[in-house]
């Protein structure tokens, strides 16, 4: 029992943490793809590419093998959490963007004819529409992001699914042990959406 | 640049196609095949026997990354090892010729698939435990394994199972030696990774002090890395048997009755000298009593 319970608050840990660490890092570089600096935007562009079209799996192998061959070994909760957080981040940094761009140009141009700053038409403009945009785009990120913290149970996380199949093992019995470890991500998810839409509702 | 990357594309791509083999290579195969056996006894029409005898090929539950037991050869694209000749041997023993199809199997899918008749057994180191023979039935024992422990070399205070409480250990993901692990050493912290190199590399990286897996992988690792040093003698035993759909027991004794008479004819000692021998040092054990 005790089994199921580590695997299950690995699990939420591990997704609150990720998502945490990827929005704070998909903001900033959701902020270097718009700034009107063209270095910088490719600084953003770089990261987005990069990180998103490499599969989750090997971010993870090689940072939990490859970070130790080059002197920094962290514990492999730390290890996964670092992976899936900079993976995600290019994701919301996309979702970000695009709620940012969907605001009419003529609004930006607005803003500066007032005298606002380029911070200032941000801060006080753009985003706060740009923000219940990307609610719903989030809420599914946030939701991969809770199924993708599975594959931290290959490289020795004990999330819920490693704690199933450990179980499993023993009991052999698949399909209840599965249908089990589905829905408590399920329930997860679910909680996700509905947070998503108590959130949008607060933002309209 | 481009033409090696396509070559390496086209050469993976060649190496994973090889699903279904009717003409196996290699002589190690051809040398064991030419002394095996031929069912002879009757076919009840409809029977595990019959299908399988019908379709002309056996499909089998599988693995194809398990070192020395079965995995796949990238240059042969053939499947070597204990088990992946020993499913050859019985696939001749049925339909006359070792035409095998290996489907992946792993420990979340094995009861399913033999239940709904996608593979008609599985061969994958599959311990027999009282929890299982609930679920399917089993042929075999076919191999007596056990778990051993291996450390990196200069390590002192692992000397026996009982020394791995409080530590941290690596094991073979659904593997035999998470609950060996348990069983032995409660308060150890274990540590899985997926695949045999994984928990090599990750005990070289000081990921845990000591690493749990079958003592044939271990002697394969440690003959080919001086940095790994095994820890005294296997401290479990993992009777494997071969899964059948579980009430089958008509088929269960014709692979029971095949299993006795490799055993008798010196076969299975040959497979065990050209798979797991080859690490292991010393004559073939002999293969353990059929159950019943």
């Amino acid at each position: 029992m005790s089994l199921v319970l580590e695997g299950f608050l690995n699990t939420i840990a591990l997704t609150l943490l990720s998502f945490a660490g990827a929005v704070i890092v998909g903001l900033l570089v959701a902020v270097l793809r718009i700034v009107p600096v063209p270095l910088l935007r490719g600084v953003g562009t770089v990261y987005v590419e990069v990180w998103r079209n490499i599969p989750l799996l090997a971010w993870l192998v090689l940072f939990v093998f490859g970070l130790p061959e080059v002197g920094l070994k962290m514990p492999l909760f730390w290890t996964a959490f670092t992976a899936i957080a900079l993976y995600e981040a290019a994701f919301v940094a996309e979702a970000l963007r695009s709620g940012v761009n969907s605001v009419a140009s003529g609004q930006g141009e607005a803003a500066r004819a007032l005298g606002l700053s380029f911070r200032q038409s941000l801060r006080h403009v753009i985003l706060p529409q740009a923000g219940r945009r990307v609610v719903q785009p989030l809420a599914n990120i946030a939701i991969a992001l809770t199924m993708a913290t599975a594959l931290a149970g290959v490289v020795g996380v004990v999330d819920m699914t490693r704690a199933a199949q450990r179980i499993n093992l023993e009991l052999a019995q698949p399909l209840l042990v599965f249908t089990g470890a589905g829905l408590c991500y399920l329930v997860l998810a679910a909680g996700i959406g509905f947070g998503a839409r108590v959130l949008e509702r607060r933002l309209a | 640049m481009g033409r090696l990357f396509v070559a390496a594309v086209l050469l993976f791509v060649a190496g994973c196609s090889g699903g279904g083999s009717a003409v196996p290579g290699g002589s190690k195969i051809d040398a064991l095949l030419a002394k095996a056996p031929v069912y002879t006894g009757q076919v009840t029409p409809g029977s595990a026997v019959d299908r399988i005898k019908k379709r002309g090929r056996l499909l089998i539950g599988g693995s194809q990354d398990a070192p020395l037991l079965s995995q796949l050869d990238p240059v042969t694209g053939e499947l070597t090892g204990f088990d992946a000749y020993l499913g050859k041997l019985l696939a001749h023993y049925l339909v006359g010729k070792a035409d095998t199809e290996v489907l992946s199997a792993t420990s979340e899918t094995r009861e399913p698939l033999l239940a709904n008749g996608t593979v008609d057994v599985i061969i994958q180191t599959y311990t027999i435990t009282p929890q299982r023979a609930e679920r399917v039935s089993f042929a075999g024992p076919y191999y007596e394994s056990g778990q051993a422990i291996a450390v990196r070399k200069g390590t002192s205070g692992i000397a026996k199972p009982a020394d791995l409480a409080g530590k941290t250990v690596i094991v073979g993901a659904n593997t035999p030696g998470v609950k060996a692990v348990r069983d032995a050493a409660p308060t150890a912290k274990i540590v899985e990774f997926g695949s045999d190199p994984e928990c090599l590399t990750a005990l070289k990286q000081g990921r845990g002090e000591a690493y749990v897996q079958d003592q044939a992988i271990l002697v394969a690792d440690a003959s080919k890395d001086s940095e790994l040093q095994l820890v005294g003698e296997p401290f479990t035993e993992d009777p494997y048997g071969i899964g059948i759909k579980h009430g089958d027991a008509e088929f269960t004794k014709v692979v029971n009755d095949w299993l006795r008479e490799i055993g008798k004819s010196g076969v299975w000692q040959d497979v065990w000298k050209q798979t797991i021998g080859t690490v292991v040092t010393g004559d073939a054990p002999a293969p353990p009593a059929i159950a019943s």
